[in-house]
């Protein structure tokens, strides 16, 4: 529930201000998940191995754009 | 044996895990409004509320997955069960003093407790260690006999890595981290420890549970709970004095024994 909110909230606060990069919406809405499942999955093995492969994924995916954007900022 | 269709159909609803139709459909919902946002319409907000979908969806995925096999009615018939058998045992036996909470080292390496089958378990007449059987000689005696019995609270002490130490901030983390992270029956537990008293308030107890004879002897599983964990950090028995169960705060005091 707080991951839907948190999402709408992000998305809804940088379309306001007139953010138009794209890897800004995914940096701060990959981080916003991180620290929200960090912060709220149970401590039941079996459902924090499986949050471990979800983070995992995401995490790379947010290198992938920091890389990306690192790349773009160094070659200007 | 033979299934009806209506009881097939009954278990397969069962099965059905509505998180994963959630998710399933975020992510389709999703993958279709961010590729739409962002090669159609050129809209960047729109096509980061597809990705959050996504990310939604997954998480719902996940979820899916670590939903249990069986449903909680199967468990709890079972656990019913075990306790309305206990429950005879114990009324059978015309048991007459509350349980003690031993510790792991005093027993055959795992947390017990002992009902004595007549008055109190004097402490100081357990030399040997506890024997893994049901009724046991803690005393040289003949009457020196006591129901060993494990509790919920015995159960919960294979989460921890490593013994909580015998300060009470150590105890309170360990409650803590068992009521409300681990089992999520309460919100949070503060423990003071006062000579060889321990007191202990629960903040928002959610585990409902009848008032049976079993209960009674052992006490509820809450404080079954702690008083298996303050046995284990101090190393000593311990015996449930007091329980007073409210709907926002409940209190338990624990009286250390030896």
């Amino acid at each position: 529930m707080f991951l839907v909110l948190v999402s709408c909230l992000v998305n809804t606060l940088l379309a306001f201000f007139g953010q138009e990069n794209l890897g800004i919406y995914l940096i701060i809405n990959i981080i916003c998940f991180l620290v929200l499942t960090l912060i709220f999955t149970p401590a039941n093995p079996r459902v924090k191995k499986q949050f471990n492969i979800l983070n995992m994924i995401f995490f790379t995916g947010f290198l992938v754009i920091v890389i990306i954007e690192f790349a773009d900022i160094i070659s200007r | 044996m033979v299934f009806s269709e209506k009881q097939i159909s009954y278990g397969i609803r069962q099965v059905k895990n509505q998180y994963k139709k959630l998710g399933t459909g975020l992510c389709i919902t999703g993958i279709i409004i961010g590729l739409i946002s962002y090669f159609v319409i050129g809209s960047v907000p729109l096509t980061a509320v597809g990705i959050s979908a996504i990310m939604i969806g997954m998480t719902c995925i996940v979820l899916a997955c670590t939903h249990p096999s069986l449903s909680p009615q199967v468990y709890q018939l079972m656990l019913i069960t075990g306790l309305e058998n206990t429950t005879v045992l114990l009324d059978g036996l015309g048991l007459s003093d509350k349980a003690v909470y031993i510790p792991s080292t005093m027993g055959n390496g795992y947390q017990q407790a002992l009902i004595p089958l007549e008055g109190n378990v004097e402490m100081n007449l357990i030399k040997e260690k506890i024997p893994d059987r049901l009724i046991v000689r803690y005393g040289q005696n003949p009457e020196d006999r006591a129901i060993s019995v494990t509790t919920p609270g015995s159960i919960c002490l294979d989460r921890f890595e490593t013994v909580p130490g015998p300060t009470a901030d150590e105890i309170e983390t360990a409650v803590n981290y068992i009521l409300s992270e681990v089992l999520d029956i309460a919100d949070s537990a503060s423990v003071i420890l006062v000579n060889d008293k321990v007191y202990v308030a629960v903040s928002n107890p959610k585990l409902i549970f009848e008032d049976s004879c079993y209960y009674q002897y052992l006490g509820s599983p809450i404080a079954s709970i702690i008083a298996a964990i303050s046995s284990e950090a101090l190393g000593r028995p311990i015996r449930i004095s007091e329980e007073i169960l409210e709907k926002k705060l409940s209190t338990i005091t624990l009286e250390v024994l030896l």
